[in-house]
């Protein structure tokens, strides 16, 4: 899980954060209230969490529940890859 | 609470004042678990105003908003407004640089902020000299080196009410209301000028055309501080109805259970909300028994699309729209019976608004050819702000010279044929690409620069930067993106770059940016 942990905040601060400090973005930290993320970068996330952990993202699974933080994602991901 | 009531809305407060006369303790905004009366919006919005009126301001001061809370924009939306200021609502999705430039080119004397983005504003607000007064929810505190500003805290305005009985300034149907900001081809965004008249004109005509009534509820999911998003407020708001408002879009799923759950009626989409939530959302595992019409506008929507949302929504009336900014939103509708029928055409001019089609000289063109669009009517604006020589190239005596070249078929139907300005449209934003352009110059690896919009199944476009680098230099993508991610906002950063030994260019040195699009034939 914690690999899976550091993998997503990678992607995150590479993609989304870029010059940000590692303490900015907290592991259970909305992306939508923190204006992390918006509507074109969630469709991005998911493109990657297909090909990094080959999973398929069902179009019912787009919800904050799953996808709105590095904790969510991680614990959806491993969900998904058990 | 101004002085004389009028029979008829003749400023854009008036909307909100009859509505609450009307209807005081029904819903105007609903978002998340939060339900907005017209009455408390109001009283939100004249205690903004007595705020505002106690800090002395010259009437027509600008008035700018920060914050994506949709009860503290449209309680700061009408309290600038009802104190006689203009409006200028500032896009959420910024850098500290557009912030700053917009506060200093729209001469800002007051900011009313969420404290989302205090950051920002910490390090804007020792440079932004216009701006006197600033308030931010759920704080006093002095701002390091801009300690001299009136601050407030924008929470405790919006939970207190005014009294009766205070007058505030009287303002003319012909003052300014609102300053929008948007991008040209020349740089930095211009502020477009609308009056109370160009508002009020246009929020009738859709009214009228849309067939909206105090039973209408709408999914906003449009920023209000954007054109169209400013448009379906108003609307809404004018005819009595209810916003239900959730603008990230991140997760459409969410989106769509409010629009079961609420029971809208009507729902405003760019291209890009239509292609999310076909390609990338449950929509077929929900029925909405209660929409009665959806609207688009933002950019050309493809045939296909408009197929494919005909089978989702069946019964529902899909309008068809075109418009800009400079006309206070909307110039044409195809009417919903229409839709199937002509693919591609964005309708007709909307109630009280003329579309001409002019070649460059001004002469009309014939039947079947293709000129621009000059539209004449109440709702174009008063001009660009504090740009005279722009304003002129577009407001003639002819009208308003939009730069979408169309044609028209016999019956009168105008299709667009292409844009004769180089703005990207991504999603639901307009995107000058000089600013990027700019931008990426100034990175010290990069020569020159070309940035076009090529065609994007969701975005409707993407942004292409072509650089060609310095002899002997040396960037990846990756560093000239982060540059750009410092610079600009996040819209804004290209979503690719090509680099290139050379840019193609014309005899006289031009861009041949067409080339650019499809990189056809460029090494």
């Amino acid at each position: 899980m914690s690999e899976i942990v550091t993998t997503i905040r990678k992607f995150i601060f590479d993609n989304f954060l870029f010059d940000a400090a590692e303490d900015e973005l907290g592991n259970d930290d909305s992306f939508l209230e923190q204006g992390i993320i918006d509507s074109t970068g969630v469709l991005e996330l998911v493109e990657w969490l297909e090909e990094t952990f080959n999973i398929s993202v069902d179009d019912e699974e787009l919800i904050p529940e799953n996808l709105d933080s590095v904790n969510r994602l991680a614990a959806y991901v491993a969900g998904k890859t058990s | 609470m101004w002085p004389g009531k009028r029979p008829d809305p003749m400023m854009v407060q008036d909307f909100l004042q009859t509505a609450a006369d009307r209807t005081p303790d029904k819903d105007v905004l609903i978002y998340g678990r939060n339900r907005v009366s017209y009455s408390r919006l109001l009283e939100a919005a004249l205690s903004v105003a007595a705020w505002i009126d106690d800090l002395g301001l010259e009437p027509g001061f600008r008035g700018a908003l920060l914050t994506d809370e949709p009860f503290e924009y449209l309680a700061a939306y009408f309290g600038v407004l009802i104190a006689g200021g203009t409006v200028v609502g500032l896009n959420t999705q910024t850098s500290d640089k557009s912030l700053l430039h917009t506060l200093q080119d729209s001469g800002a004397a007051l900011l009313l902020a969420n404290r989302k983005f205090s950051r920002h504003l910490h390090r804007v607000l020792p440079f932004a000299e216009s701006v006197t007064a600033v308030a931010i929810t759920g704080s006093r505190e002095p701002i390091p080196g801009a300690t001299s500003l009136c601050r407030e805290d924008l929470a405790a305005l919006l939970a207190t009410t005014s009294g009766p009985g205070r007058i505030l300034p009287y303002r003319s149907p012909c003052d300014l209301a609102q300053l929008i900001y948007t991008s040209g081809t020349t740089g930095q965004p211009k502020g477009v000028m609308l009056r109370h008249v160009n508002l009020v004109a246009n929020t009738r005509s859709i009214i009228k055309y849309l067939h909206l009534t105090g039973q209408d509820r709408v999914m906003a999911v449009l920023p209000f501080f954007y054109s169209y998003g400013n448009s379906v407020m108003l609307t809404h708001i004018a005819a009595g109805g209810s916003l239900v408002v959730n603008q990230s879009f991140m997760y459409p799923n969410v989106i769509l259970q409010q629009m079961v759950d609420h029971q809208v009626t009507g729902f405003s989409g760019v291209p890009s909300s239509y292609a999310i939530l076909l390609n990338r959302s449950a929509i077929d595992s929900f029925s909405f028994p209660n929409l009665r019409y959806i609207t688009q506008a933002g950019a050309a929507m493809s045939p296909a699309l408009v197929h494919r949302l005909k089978k989702v929504f069946p019964g529902v009336d899909i309008y068809i729209m075109y418009g800009q900014t400079e006309a206070s939103a909307r110039l044409s509708f195809l009417d919903p019976s229409e839709a199937g029928k002509r693919p591609g055409s964005i309708g007709k001019a909307i109630p009280g608004v003329e579309l001409r089609l002019l070649d460059r000289d001004g002469r009309p063109v014939a039947s079947g050819e293709t000129g621009e669009i000059v539209a004449r009517g109440p709702n174009v604006m008063a001009g660009y702000w504090q740009r005279p020589e722009e304003t002129r190239a577009v407001l003639t005596r002819e009208g308003l010279w939009t730069g979408d070249l169309a044609r028209r078929d016999e019956e009168g139907f105008l299709y667009i044929v292409s844009r004769k300005s180089d703005i990207i449209k991504s999603g639901s934003h307009r995107i000058g690409p000089r600013e990027i352009e700019d931008t990426l110059t100034e990175h010290p690896a990069v020569h020159e620069v070309a940035v076009v919009g090529i065609p994007d199944d969701i975005l409707d476009e993407r942004i292409r930067a072509c650089v060609v680098l310095k002899p002997g230099a040396q960037c990846t993508e990756k560093e000239l993106l982060k540059h750009c991610r410092l610079e600009l906002p996040a819209y804004k950063v290209p979503q690719e770059i090509v680099f290139l030994p050379q840019l193609p260019k014309t005899a006289t040195g031009k861009v041949k940016k067409s080339e650019l699009k499809t990189l056809e034939g460029i090494p």
